[in-house]
């Protein structure tokens, strides 16, 4: 088998951001997310490939935050559309988890397929390489088995294999994988080297029928209480590693400006608030409801699978402490009128 | 029978140029958009919509009304928001982004044979009224036609040429128009739309009912129609939810798991109560 041994990892990540920008787990000002290689400070960020999950997913490396989408030219009655900006420069996620992956998975449905591709994400994510890194040894608020998620099996093009210091079993899964583990075999030593143990999930959740659930009880008491500590910040939809909502905006400045999008909320009033006044969703408890059902019933319903992976993010990230673990426990106990 | 965005770039418009703009009503216009080059950008199905883009401004979603062999797109926009409130204020001549079609439209192949029964309240006649030209184009596929539509005041009725002398004028169809408050100058029906459609009470054999107007009268409408013993499979409306993509990916126009851009606008009383009451 292959293996990349630790002391090897900086080489080759400096090797793969010769040809593509590199996104890694980091830390960075006190905070830690996906940055790119090249872009790392080493005197003050670390590499933090042993890190569970780091503060922000790498969402953004292919549904950037901000966006920009095409420009436009406007004079008097005349207007044109002068240039579009989908990008496809290659890019390459490294050390990123199975919940990750699989968020990338939910990104790559809606983006991708139903009718509609992308052209935005499509540019990128074409011109992607996933490497993944198994999880032995669950965090505090992981939960992604709970969701469908095999944490040991990213879905991905390359997955790592934590041997201790021995280094990483470096299994390729898919053509583009192969491509890349052949731009860098040099670096790759062959031994073997087995796995370690997994170990068990410290949250424990049971999802098994809770879509099914939650299609009797849009009505139910249960979103008043659960929602009433919620403050609309919206920090629970950034910092989801699925949350695919976008806003469309322009910037414009005399004759000139472009359109982009941007990561939007379903948490916040505007989100669905219409031209004339009205508003579906107007307070806390209907947006709230509308997230956690999207989560947790909706997406299933169209896609097969939950839109959460278990990554436990939105949990740290609440300030008032609510808990989608929580949550589907209280779906669970909750009496149904039949 | 929908026509649907097959463009590699869905989200990025094709400009067009504003050729003629009419007023409706106080507060809406009709706007006729063709290629520079004359022609249509893309074919349009009845009750589809697509997004008008004022390029430095803003978009949004409005029906769209186009037939076969028209060399325009129209839009009728009530003035209601910011981007609306630019659109009123523009001129013949101006060049608009437009995207689309989008939305699964009426099935107006299904309602063939039938008799048709349209409802609808101020600015929602605009969608109804693509399925009402379909079906004056191809008058022998359906049976009798009966359209009932009120507005606040005769003043905000849309389409007036069509409403009191073109429509009427064209066999085996009934024209009921109604006006929220009395006016001078009015003799017609006054009264809110379901409960003038209760007054005329149509016989829902053989029937299809489609409506449209604010979501209120919607809701009163289909419990009229359910009073009358209209079935759940032979009531059509069509929503509107704010909407940003339109292909089904920016999140915010969905009821349960269905995106009104994409799987609607267009649903039958039976679906629409499948899903949750939050229209």
């Amino acid at each position: 088998m292959k293996i990349l041994s630790k002391d090897k990892v900086e080489r080759v990540l400096d090797k793969l951001a010769e040809s593509a920008e590199v996104f890694v787990p980091l830390s960075r000002a006190n905070s830690s997310g996906f940055y790119s290689w090249k872009t790392r400070n080493p005197e003050k960020e670390q590499l933090m490939l042993e890190t569970l999950n780091v503060y922000l997913s790498p969402k953004n490396v292919g549904f950037p935050q901000t966006e920009k989408m095409y420009s436009i030219i406007q004079s008097g009655t005349e207007a044109q559309i002068k240039e579009t900006f989908e990008d496809s420069s290659p890019r390459i996620i490294f050390g990123l988890r199975a919940c990750d992956a699989r968020a990338i998975r939910c990104l790559d449905d809606v983006f991708l397929t139903r009718g509609y591709e992308d052209s935005f994400y499509k540019a990128r994510r074409d011109n992607m390489v996933l490497i993944g890194q198994a999880c032995y040894e669950p965090g505090p608020n992981c939960f992604c088995q709970a969701m469908g998620v095999d944490p040991l099996e990213p879905e991905v093009d390359i997955v790592i294999r934590d041997c201790g210091d021995k280094g990483y079993i470096w299994e390729t899964k898919t053509p583009k994988g192969e491509e890349l583990t052949t731009s860098i075999s040099n670096l790759l030593e062959e031994k073997e080297l087995k796995a370690p143990e997994a170990k068990a999930f410290q949250t424990q959740v049971d999802y098994e029928g809770v879509a099914e659930k939650l299609k009797g009880m849009f009505e139910h008491p249960i979103w008043e209480d659960l929602s009433s500590n919620c403050q609309n910040c919206g920090i629970c939809t950034y910092v989801c590693p699925s949350c695919h909502c976008f806003d469309i905006q322009v910037k414009s400045w005399g004759e000139e400006g472009y359109r982009f999008r941007c990561w939007d909320s379903c948490m916040y009033g505007e989100y669905t608030a219409e031209a004339g006044g009205g508003n579906p969703r107007p307070t806390t408890k209907e947006r709230f409801r509308n997230r956690f059902l999207h989560k947790l019933e909706f997406f299933s319903e169209r896609y097969g699978y939950p839109l959460c992976t278990g990554c436990g993010r939105c949990i740290v990230a609440c300030p008032t402490g609510i808990n989608i673990v929580n949550i589907i426990n209280e779906v669970k106990e909750a009496s149904v009128d039949v | 029978m929908s026509d649907k965005c097959s463009c590699e770039q869905p989200l990025v418009p094709t400009v067009v140029e504003v050729v003629d703009i009419q007023d409706e009503t106080p507060d809406v216009k009709s706007f006729y958009c063709r290629l520079s080059e004359g022609g249509v950008p893309f074919n349009v199905a009845p009750g589809q919509c697509a997004m008008v883009s004022y390029l430095p401004v803003g978009e949004g979603m409005f029906s769209c009304t186009w037939q076969e062999g028209q060399e325009y797109l129209q839009f009728a926009i009530k003035k209601v928001g910011l981007l609306t409130d630019e659109l009123h204020a523009i001129e013949v001549g101006q060049k608009l982004g437009v995207r689309g079609p989008y939305g699964n439209g009426f099935p107006v192949e299904e309602c063939k044979g039938k008799d048709m029964l349209f409802i609808a309240g101020g600015i929602g006649l605009a969608p109804l009224r693509s399925f009402i030209k379909y079906c004056f184009k191809h008058r022998e596929d359906y049976g009798k036609i009966t359209i009932v539509y009120g507005s606040r005041s005769y003043a905000d009725l849309c389409f007036k040429e069509e409403l009191f002398n073109e429509w009427p004028a064209i066999k085996d169809t009934e024209v009921y128009v109604t006006i929220d408050n009395p006016e001078e100058g009015w003799d017609g029906h006054v009264g809110f739309v379901p409960a003038y459609v209760e007054e005329i009470n149509p016989n829902p054999q053989g029937v299809i009912a489609v409506t449209c107007g604010p979501p209120i009268m919607i809701k009163f409408v289909l419990q009229s129609l359910e009073k009358m013993g209209y079935s759940d499979d032979q009531v059509i409306t069509t929503l509107e939810m704010r909407m940003k993509c339109g292909i089904g990916k920016c999140g915010r126009c969905n009821i349960g798991s269905e995106y009104i851009c994409l799987d609607g606008p267009v649903f039958t009383l039976t679906q629409l109560k499948q899903l949750p009451q939050e229209w």
